[in-house]
């Protein structure tokens, strides 16, 4: 199929769009590295070649049809035959239009941010194989491909994290970002090595169609849900293993921007919506998907509510808007997880990008840092963080309003009201720490002096307007994006037919909702924004509790120890001892052994003839023993 | 022949034994080149007897050969020899290792 691809423009403008990127990061890591303004021009052009034919893509198949599949053979050998290729539905096409658009505007972002680093071209470069990793994996048809993606993407946020890995915290946090989400893979690795035993496939079709329940028994089924889930922890930093995430921030800011909204931690939701059917077999693991989604999402709130990293409260933010997105997955709403993951891409990408600003002009990722010394002064940056934090906070024009509250309605149709409350506690906490950052920015305490602000507009001039413009494309998609959920719901119709009908939510919700998140705003403003506010937090005021926070519930203190104790003092030691004693010992011994006879034998090469003489008798003797008697 | 052949035998075995030792022992080259014949006329000694026992001259006439070989291996080994004891000022074999 792949050699009559050109007569078919959608397999074409699908090709087109995710092997571009990677011509670019080949061609950028070959030939242009010197060149850092050409290694730019060609990974943006790349990507916007992406972006067109995503747009193209999305347009063409607007109107539901079934989901398109191309394959070919990638390798055949024996009965094994391991097919590539795209398959274009729904979710692949909407996700590859958010995945190309944010990376396209991240890109033209980082010509300011990045400009004058001396791995300006390497850094395209990778942008590029992100980017190219991210696309194809949204486009895989197979699981095994999803999967030799899915570690793409985990190497190119590797390298991207640990960029500027001559700072000794940035390579760390790299290395802890992939050790940490290997461990998920791992499980994922397994649970599609699981299915591959009972099904025999791993065409995703396949694995979504209802046949699978008659393959495999239910506990399989659960089984296998719960190890790629495995991934998706690791993956969207869930919460046994969520500490990496705010580590990941050492990575210059724009990749953390497309880290955290469209690439690297999307992918494990994306895994989830991509495989929805399949885990919606199981109730047993959507209840326990349900349940870490909630425990993920409240534990990053605490987090962020005492962070006074920029970055950071954005991070904590990013595992909970995950956690809050798996929880409607989970709660059975696709529609619902699927369209906050896109509108939580528009603005979580914007509130990095706005926070990219400041810290480019200041220097410095300390919020009062940055009040003080009068951020407020960049006005297209304070409005579109404005914009964007109360998106996240779920105010009502806003994207983040919309699609809040389809999952909050999906989780009021459990039975349980516990899912429902936690919820609401979560748009709650969000919508505080959210504003309390913001607060913080908008009144600075002690106004700055005036030089300083010049100071930093000199500071920024340089590419500042090739920064602001994607925050203000970022900015109006934010706004505008809300207001299309009739028309995405309908994109989704098709695949939203196999589930049951939802829709009917009390009418009470979105009020309840929405008094939720403006509780979480008076209280910033009576604890951060008024004029005579002391800027504590309640949460600050209790040490334990702060500390608690502060310290991630000790989740990386566990972690350390465990190591400390657990891999180092007994594996990593037992294995060193091995390593010593045993392989050592016994090469060691070998070549000691060696030399030895060698020594002895070398007695009688020491150059005396008679030696020799006498040598060549005793096996002349020997021979003739042998060959007549 | 009045000699049982057996005896030729033992007589050029035990030749051949006092030449193997004494060119393994002596720490002289003159006397390890006086071994080396010693052994070729222990070699010698037995062609002779085998002709003399199966009535055939080929034996007697490989022995010539070998006086003549011994006579030049001599000439050639002395000469190597003397060269030897120039270089070195000894004759002991030992002292002969520029190799090592």
């Amino acid at each position: 199929m792949i050699t009559n691809w050109l007569p078919e423009p959608s397999l074409s403008a699908a090709i087109l769009a995710t092997f571009l990127p990677f011509v670019a990061f080949l061609l950028i890591m070959v030939f242009t590295r010197r060149y850092p303004r050409l290694s730019a021009g060609l990974s943006i052009g790349a990507v916007s070649i992406s972006l067109i034919s995503a747009i193209f893509l999305l347009a063409r198949h607007w109107h539901p049809q079934t989901p398109l599949e191309y394959t070919g053979q990638w390798l055949i050998s024996g009965d094994i035959n391991i097919p590539y290729g795209y398959l274009l539905d729904q979710v692949s096409l909407l996700m590859l239009t958010v995945v190309a658009g944010i990376s396209f505007l991240v890109q033209v972002y980082s010509l300011g941010y990045m400009s004058g680093d001396t791995g300006f071209s390497r850094y395209y470069a990778f942008m590029s194989l992100f980017a190219w990793a991210m696309m194809n994996l949204t486009l895989s048809p197979t699981m095994l491909q999803l999967y030799v993606f899915w570690e793409l993407v985990g190497l190119s946020s590797y390298l991207l994290i640990g960029f500027w890995y001559e700072k000794f915290s940035a390579s760390e946090a790299g290395k802890k970002a992939f050790v940490m989400t290997r461990f998920g893979d791992i499980a994922l690795f397994l649970g599609i090595l699981l299915v591959l035993v009972h099904l025999g496939n791993l065409n995703i079709l396949e694995l979504n169609s209802p046949r699978v329940s008659s393959q495999m028994s239910a506990a399989r089924i659960t089984a296998a849900a719960l190890l790629i889930f495995g991934g998706i922890i690791g993956k969207s930093a869930q919460f046994p293993l969520l500490t990496w995430l705010p580590d990941a921030m050492e990575g210059p800011t724009p990749v953390s921007a497309l880290l955290h909204s469209a690439t690297m931690v999307a992918a494990g939701v994306f895994l989830f919506a991509r495989l929805f059917p399949f885990f919606s077999l199981s109730a047993t693991a959507m209840t326990i998907f349900l349940a870490i989604g909630t425990i993920s999402m409240l534990l990053a709130s605490t987090m962020a509510m005492v962070s006074r990293d920029i970055k950071q409260v954005w991070a904590y933010s990013t595992i909970s808007q995950l956690g809050f997105m798996i929880m409607g997955l989970a709660a059975g709403s696709y529609f619902a997880g699927v369209f906050h993951l896109t509108t939580h891409a528009g603005f979580k990408a914007l509130l990095f990008l706005c926070s990219g600003v400041f810290i480019h002009a200041y220097e410095s990722n300390d919020v009062f840092e940055i009040s003080r010394q009068g951020g407020r002064r960049l006005k297209i940056p304070t409005v579109c963080v404005v914009i964007a934090a109360a998106a996240l906070a779920g105010l009502p024009p806003l994207s983040g309003f919309f699609s809040k509250e389809l999952i909050l309605g999906a989780l009021a149709e459990l039975k349980n009201p516990v899912w429902l409350a936690a919820g609401l506690l979560g748009a709650f906490l969000t919508a505080y720490y959210a504003f309390r950052l913001i607060f913080i920015i908008l009144f600075p305490r002690e106004s700055s002096s005036e030089p300083d602000a010049n100071h930093a507009q000199d500071h920024v001039h340089g590419g500042y307007w090739q920064m602001a413009w994607p925050l203000m494309v970022l900015a109006t998609v934010t706004v505008l994006l809300g207001f299309f959920q009739g028309a995405l719901e309908d994109f989704f119709k098709e695949s939203l037919s196999a589930q049951a009908a939802h829709g009917g939510h009390p009418a009470w919700l979105p009020f309840v909702a929405f008094s939720c998140a403006a509780c979480g705003v008076l209280l910033a403003w009576v604890e951060f924004g008024r004029r005579s506010a002391d800027r504590v937090g309640f949460v600050e005021k209790i040490a334990p509790l702060n500390n608690l926070f502060a310290e991630r519930w000790y989740i990386d203190h566990f972690y350390r120890r465990f190591l400390d104790i657990f891999i180092y003092g007994m594996v990593s030691n037992m294995l060193t001892q091995n390593d010593k004693k045993i392989i050592d010992g016994g090469i060691d011994g070998l070549s000691k052994a060696t030399v030895e006879t060698g020594r002895f034998v070398s007695f009688l090469n020491n150059g005396m003839v008679q030696y020799r003489l006498l040598t060549i008798f005793v096996v002349m003797v020997l021979l003739g023993i042998y060959f007549f008697f | 022949m009045i000699v049982p052949f057996y005896h030729v035998l033992i007589l050029a075995g035990l030749l051949f034994l006092m030449g193997i030792s004494c060119m393994v022992v002596r720490r002289s080259l003159i006397m390890i080149l006086l071994g080396v014949e010693i052994m070729l006329n222990a070699a010698s000694i037995i062609l002779v007897g085998a002709s003399l026992l199966w009535q055939n001259l080929d034996g007697q006439a490989i022995v010539m050969f070998i006086f003549a070989i011994a006579a030049t291996e001599v000439s050639v080994g002395l000469a190597l020899i003397v060269w030897a004891y120039r270089r070195t000022g000894s004759v002991d074999p030992g002292d002969f290792n520029i190799l090592k």
